[in-house]
């Protein structure tokens, strides 16, 4: 595939209405996975730690790697936000 | 009533000045793609999700009518009944054929539906951080380096998942898992992308393993999200 190609869409000034529906949809974006990886963890922790049982540990790794993923590119992501926000 | 009517008239000025803002800001679509990506992990809910029967009903048509309309949308943008400006960080090469996440959507979709969680999970996984990852170090370093780095984190996910398997069984998952998963990232193609395939050649590939071992009598390792 060509480098050209792989360039985004320029979203006309008119369209504007779709980026401040993006921008709003942001909050689900960082919110739900970070909601879901610390529902794994509390999983563990009541179901697995609590009883004593390691059944459950793979769910605390899991819940783990979703929030450290999610948090290494969420914060570049606000950043990208907020730099765009002060700039304007 | 006088108070009321200026209260309302400062609060609807309150309300303009943020639209305009927001319309001002420059959206950063690079970094919304990749946290769209790392998004996908909320899926895995799917796994939590107690087995009632109604839920067990929502579970299976819930996703099946999300891809839908996502594919209705597709259509419509692709035939040209909706403008392409209308969605948000597309890439050129997406004008004319289906967005990279309608495949990651049906990726998702034929993950949930048909493999097992053993399978589904890592899959999955490969999509949302593994492939981001690998985008992000294409910038700074060579093709090699990056899929070395993407073969190691998708072995990562692999062997987690499959931690409570014999050993023998975890590594040539692992392997498999992440060959297959590197391959599918490695081979760009106009018509399938790569979202899709990230999921669905190490899916296949595990596929094949899960059968072959059950079939020669060994027991393939319990699934690592317990439903509430």
């Amino acid at each position: 595939m060509k480098n050209k190609e792989m360039y985004y869409l320029k979203v006309k000034r008119s369209d504007k209405n779709i980026v401040r529906t993006e921008i709003l949809l942001t909050p689900l974006l960082i919110g739900l996975p970070m909601i879901i990886g610390i529902l794994l963890i509390c999983n563990w922790f009541y179901r697995g730690l609590l009883t004593y049982s390691s059944v459950f540990d793979g769910e605390l790794i899991l819940g783990i790697i979703i929030l450290v993923s999610n948090i290494m590119f969420d914060i570049p992501f606000i950043r990208s936000l907020w730099r765009s926000f002060k700039e304007n | 009533m006088h108070r009321s009517n200026v209260n309302r008239g400062e609060k609807e000025n309150q309300i303009d000045r943020i639209k305009k803002k927001m319309d001002s800001v420059e959206f950063d679509a690079h970094w919304y793609r990749r946290v769209f990506h790392t998004f996908g992990a909320s899926f895995l809910v799917y796994y939590l999700l107690p087995d009632l029967e109604w839920i067990n009903l929502f579970k299976f048509w819930a996703p099946i009518l999300l891809v839908s309309f996502a594919v209705f949308l597709e259509c419509l943008r692709v035939t040209g009944k909706i403008n392409s400006g209308h969605f948000f960080g597309l890439r050129v090469y997406e004008k004319k054929r289906f967005g990279s996440y309608l495949y990651f959507g049906v990726g998702v979709l034929i993950l949930l539906l048909f493999f097992p969680q053993q399978i589904a999970v890592p899959c999955i996984l490969c999509a949302c951080i593994a492939d981001p990852i690998m985008g992000e170090l294409r910038n700074n370093l060579g093709k090699k380096q990056v899929y070395i780095i993407g073969f190691i984190i998708c072995m990562f996910l692999f062997l987690i998942t499959w931690h409570k398997a014999d050993m023998w069984m975890m590594f040539l998952v692992s392997i498999a898992g992440a060959s297959g998963a590197v391959l599918g990232e490695v081979k760009k193609l106009w018509w399938l992308d790569d979202d899709f395939m990230i999921q669905i050649v190490p899916a296949v590939l595990l596929l094949i393993i899960w059968i072959t071992i059950s079939y020669f009598g060994f027991v393939p390792p319990e699934p690592i999200i317990y439903s509430w």
